[in-house]
């Protein structure tokens, strides 16, 4: 069975009905409805967001304290970037501390995000994902000479960090498989006990070559070019990035002296700079 | 307009991860969206075991942590403990998702109409395995235009 229904609203335990009101108005951004619209013997408020969602606000006597271990139990508001922007200045205009993220370093490219707590201690995140966060993003480290075409074994999965891919040597070639993740710009890793790469922020897993698996909906990996020169040595293009619906052995590049890529089928994309995105994402947001 | 589009996901906590996934995938038909630090090497570094599942279009990270609270008597089956996830249906489904919580076992309190001048029809109450609380209603707003709820930007890794 499925509810094939949809999430309506969060019902939240508070113990001063007037100022849990007036924290999710004035601070949060939501719309008061109004007093006692539902069934309950209890003082409530009704809020909305701009969806169908709804937040319900109760009066109850005790609200129950959290473990001193707490932290896990959140919930989190989905904003525009626009939006974002208008509640963190909301938050500094009622004296709460913006910009605080207990997981900056968790967050994939575009990602924004700022923890606050209710007056009765709830923990939400308030978060916002930016255009950039599916965008190509360039390293910066131009073309990369990795090495002769002998160093890397059928099967090898090499990664080069500073250029963010990976070098994949299969039976048809090499592939320079970008190590940017599709869903949200996130930086993959290569699990080689479990045979793929793997997103940490978001929890992605592609397989060896680049292609997703899973209910997330990712497109395959995005590759850099390839070329073996007249030495035999593997060199990769880190400034281009070019965009699969699947893979396909013709996308190797094989292991010859002169071989090169072969973009026939693929979709070369724009990219930005890393490090001027993440600079600007760090003073918008 | 209000300053926040929706929410998108919560983090929930378990004392029976198992049982929770059952709850939710086979009793209320959510998917497993992704399983997060289930290997070794995440343990040692002590990240949170969670499984991220989804809900019609909801996000739970349904976490094995120690960080559950005191949890209610079971025969408590409306109530908060803090928050409770709400759920609506069509109007013409309501009655067969009471059929489907008799079928799967769950106690449920209800139906309570709501007062006709609010935007909520029936609701029934329930909570899962552990004694996180869960409510399932219509809605007399059903065919309202609201924005659209846009697909939620991460798989629930916090």
């Amino acid at each position: 069975m499925a509810l094939n229904g949809a999430f309506s609203h969060l019902v939240v335990e508070c113990s001063d009905l007037e100022r849990s009101e007036a924290f999710y108005r004035d601070v949060i951004g939501l719309d008061v409805l109004g007093r006692n619209l539902v069934a309950d013997n209890r003082p409530n408020s009704l809020l909305a967001m701009n969806t169908r969602q709804r937040l319900l606000l109760v009066e109850v006597d005790d609200v129950p304290s959290y473990p001193a271990s707490g932290g896990s139990i959140h919930h989190a508001w989905l904003l525009t970037i626009e939006q974002f922007k208008q509640a963190r200045d909301r938050l500094e205009a009622t004296g709460y501390e913006s910009g605080i993220d207990p997981r900056q370093s968790f967050r994939a490219v575009g990602e924004y995000n700022m923890d606050i707590h209710d007056p009765d201690g709830n923990r939400f995140q308030i978060q916002a994902f930016g255009e950039e966060g599916t965008e190509a993003l360039r390293s910066g480290t131009g073309t990369v000479v990795m090495g002769h075409i002998d160093d890397f074994p059928v099967g090898s999965v090499t990664p080069y960090r500073k250029g963010r891919f990976f070098l994949v040597r299969e039976d048809a070639g090499f592939l320079a498989i970008s190590s940017w993740c599709t869903h949200k710009n996130g930086i993959t890793i290569w699990q080689k006990e479990s045979w793929h790469f793997y997103c940490p922020f978001h929890g992605a897993k592609f397989d060896r070559t680049g292609c997703y698996h899973g209910r997330m909906g990712c497109a395959p990996m995005r590759l850099n070019p390839v070329q073996v020169d007249g030495a035999g040595r593997v060199v990769v293009d880190t400034d281009r990035f070019f965009a699969r619906e699947a893979y396909g052995p013709e996308q190797a590049v094989p292991a010859r002296p002169g071989a090169q890529f072969d973009p026939a089928g693929l979709t070369e994309l724009p990219a930005r700079d890393e490090k001027e995105t993440r600079e600007s994402a760090r003073m918008e947001g | 307009m209000a300053g926040v589009e929706s929410i998108s996901h919560s983090g929930i906590c378990v004392h029976d991860l198992k049982a929770a996934e059952d709850f939710y995938c086979k009793i209320l038909g959510a998917t497993v969206h992704s399983r997060v630090n289930f290997k070794t090497q995440d343990a040692l570094r002590g990240r949170s075991v969670h499984t991220s599942l989804m809900l019609d279009d909801y996000l739970f990270a349904v976490m094995l942590t120690e960080d559950w609270m005191d949890v209610p008597p079971p025969e408590t089956l409306r109530g908060e403990n803090r928050v409770r996830h709400a759920f609506c249906v069509p109007k013409g489904r309501f009655g067969g998702i009471l059929d489907q919580l008799r079928a799967g076992g769950v106690p449920f309190e209800g139906p309570v109409s709501h007062p006709q001048h609010g935007p909520f029809g029936e609701s029934v109450y329930f909570r899962d395995p552990t004694g996180n609380f869960l409510e399932v209603l219509w809605r007399r707003d059903e065919d309202a235009i609201y924005n659209e709820v846009q697909p939620l930007g991460h798989g629930g890794g916090g």
